[in-house]
């Protein structure tokens, strides 16, 4: 009777356990469906010593079903008021990747292979900016409940798929009521912890969750950099063409 | 029309909120190798104003630019005509679903390659200012009509005119001429300067596995490149003071630049071929410049480091007329070989160098440059050229001379 028992539990263990993948959709679900965003981003960058700089920019997001599009125009500091980044992103292929200076008219290509470079001397890589998508990692084994911070959470990991990232494994851990992801551990080419985020300020808009605050923090080099949304309003209804070259000039 | 554009546009400014940009700089060059007599240094303060109103689909735009040249300031003796202010841009543009229209004065770029753009000549260049300065272009009063696609986009732009192009006068140490010779800086035009140039240009992205940007166009009117022409041939051969002028002739013009996205490797394209009306000076001509910039992340910590080729070729196709060398063109046969080291840190510091080694006349030029943010508000760059130029053939930088330089910019941008 008592090894049926165990065996019940056991059974119902694994059929009521969600796998690594499981959590990871989950996650991504209760972010999706925002169809478009406008915001302000405050980007703060500190260094080891403690110093800060503030960037600033205009940000636009358009949902797509794997590919998301992303307009950011920098206004702060002023050397930099007026650049543009355009980009396109794909699951199957690189991204399409612009950049405007307006001091020279000109609209740069940039080759976007390598995803691990930094974005604007963060401590975030283009790759991490980039919408999350369960497609772009392999998930093996189920997740692990744990406790953070007194809080239940799955803990969750994920293999980059592509060659170019610069990630070996990434360790999530999403709130077990919610599955909005609290924190995510970045391991490096040496499988060594590279960074640490820390997510928070979600805002609730009706059925959909967005991001209100990113604390990375480089553990290798002791620099962190945050990143915080303002004034988001989702579903303008933006198009496809609201993120044409042609507004990288204008 | 001219005059109506400007007071229409310059009425939307008054009744606007504008927002304000610009930056002041401090531009210091000490000549260390130059031709004799010409300045050991030179002292430029620059500023740059720009105003930009924004409501809908509506965009007024303008800028400014004046300099003041440290010789022009103090002495009579050394005045080397590098002191102006001159009005850049002054446009508005409509923009609707599909399509926009732009009317006024402005600047455009065209071209991919990292060291010279030689589909780039829309604008004039500025002939008063550091001759490696890549921002310093005249505006031009145009008007223009764009259609967009999904991925492409069709532009039809009249340019209305062609502006003189002045130039500093000896002994800046970029005059080219002799001291006997003077610049008269009224264009000599086969069609007089009003005569409208037309410019039809096509560009767009292919969603290929390899990412493709191209653009075509196709021009009939006033060629960017121009020569010049002594009023006195015999003065000239004399050494004694002459009079030299800039002609603009008309020309049909096929011109490209693409960039091919190769995993880490952008690999770009620029070619021209200019038909030539009938001109007594000037025949058909091409030129076309391939390149590579391949771009290695995280080379050291989070640095990256790109590695640049670039060659360009430069042909006549009228043995009886002018070439390269009475044209001034500096990249006939030649190869540029670079280095971009970006430290992708938070002031955005990056250090471009490079070579280029010219085997038709045997001349070489080597530089490099670096560039920092300031705190929050400024920015400092330094430079460093070296020009070994031809021994035995007139070229460009056998008038220059050898030269040597370094320069220092500080910039407070608000």
């Amino acid at each position: 009777m008592k090894k049926i028992l165990i065996l019940l539990i056991f059974i119902f263990g694994n059929v009521f356990a969600l796998s690594n993948y499981d959590v990871a959709q989950k996650s991504e679900a209760v972010m999706s469906g925002f169809k478009d965003s406008i915001s302000k981003m405050q980007m703060t960058l500190i260094n080891a010593r403690g110093q800060e700089k503030v960037r600033t920019m205009n940000m636009k997001v358009l949902e797509g079903k794997d590919e998301d599009k992303s307009l950011m125009e920098f206004l702060t500091p002023a050397d930099v008021k007026g650049t543009k980044f355009l980009n396109y992103e794909h699951v199957n292929r690189d991204d399409d990747q612009w950049l405007y200076l307006p001091a020279l008219k000109r609209v740069k290509r940039i080759a976007s292979k390598n995803k691990s470079g930094s974005f604007m001397g963060s401590e975030f890589a283009y790759e991490d900016l980039s919408g999350f998508n369960v497609k772009k990692y392999k998930y093996d084994g189920d997740a692990e409940v744990v406790t953070l911070d007194g809080v239940e959470m799955y803990r969750t990991n994920a293999t980059p798929i592509s060659k170019y990232s610069g990630y070996t494994k990434l360790i999530s851990w999403a709130d077990k009521k919610t599955f909005l992801i609290q924190k995510i551990e970045y391991y490096d080419r040496k499988k060594q912890l590279l960074k640490t985020a820390y997510f928070g300020e979600y805002k609730n808009f009706g059925n959909v969750y967005r991001i209100g605050k990113i604390t990375m923090k480089n553990i290798q080099n002791d620099k962190t950099t945050i990143l915080i949304w303002s004034d988001e309003k989702i579903k303008n209804g933006l198009k496809k063409k609201d993120f044409h070259k042609r507004y990288l000039k204008k | 029309m001219k005059i109506f554009l400007a007071l229409f546009i310059s009425f939307t400014f008054l009744f606007a909120e504008l927002e304000l940009s610009g930056h002041l700089d401090v531009d210091s060059q000490a000549y260390l190798i130059r031709a004799d007599a010409k300045h050991k240094n030179s002292f430029t303060l620059k500023q740059t104003l720009e105003f930009k109103y924004e409501k809908d689909d509506l965009t007024a735009f303008a800028k400014l630019y004046a300099q003041e040249d440290y010789y022009d300031f103090l002495s009579e003796d050394e005045h080397n005509e590098r002191t102006f202010a001159r009005l850049d841009e002054l446009f508005l543009k409509v923009d609707y679903e599909d399509d926009s229209i732009q009317a006024g004065k402005n600047i455009k770029f065209w071209g991919a390659l990292e060291l010279r753009n030689i589909v780039d000549g829309f604008n004039p260049k500025e002939f008063r200012d550091d001759m490696f300065s890549k921002t310093n272009k005249c505006g031009v009063w145009n008007a223009s009509y764009s259609h967009y696609t999904e991925s492409a986009e069709i532009t039809l732009i009249v340019k209305l005119n062609e502006p003189d192009q002045k130039m500093a006068s000896y002994p800046y140490v970029y005059y080219f001429f002799p001291e006997f010779v003077t610049y008269e800086d009224k264009l000599e035009s086969s069609h007089g300067v009003d005569r409208p140039s037309l410019y039809l240009l096509y560009s767009g992205t292919t969603e290929t596995e390899y990412a493709l940007d191209f653009a075509f166009i196709y021009e009939y009117g006033y060629d960017s490149q121009r020569y010049f022409t002594p009023d006195n041939p015999l003065n000239l051969a004399l050494g004694l003071p002459t009079e030299f002028r800039q002609n603009a002739y008309i020309a049909s013009k096929f011109m490209i630049y693409n960039t091919l996205v190769v995993d880490s490797t952008l690999i770009k394209l620029e070619a021209l071929y200019a038909k030539v009306d009938v001109d007594a000076a000037v025949g058909d001509y091409s030129h076309v410049a391939v390149g590579f910039e391949h771009t290695v992340e995280n080379f050291y910590k989070s640095a990256g480091l790109g590695l640049i080729g670039e060659y360009y070729n430069y042909r006549t196709y009228d043995g009886e007329k002018y070439s390269d060398l009475e044209l001034f063109e500096t990249m006939q046969n030649d190869l540029f070989l670079g280095l971009r080291y970006s430290f992708n840190d938070s002031d955005d510091a990056s250090i471009v160098g490079g070579v280029v080694a010219d085997f038709e006349y045997d001349e070489e030029v080597y530089y490099f440059k670096y560039d920092s943010r300031l705190g929050d508000s400024f920015r400092v760059g330094f430079d460093y050229y070296y020009i070994e130029p031809s021994k035995d053939e007139k070229t460009a930088y056998a008038l220059l001379g050898r030269h040597q330089r370094v320069a220092l910019n500080l910039a407070y941008y608000f």
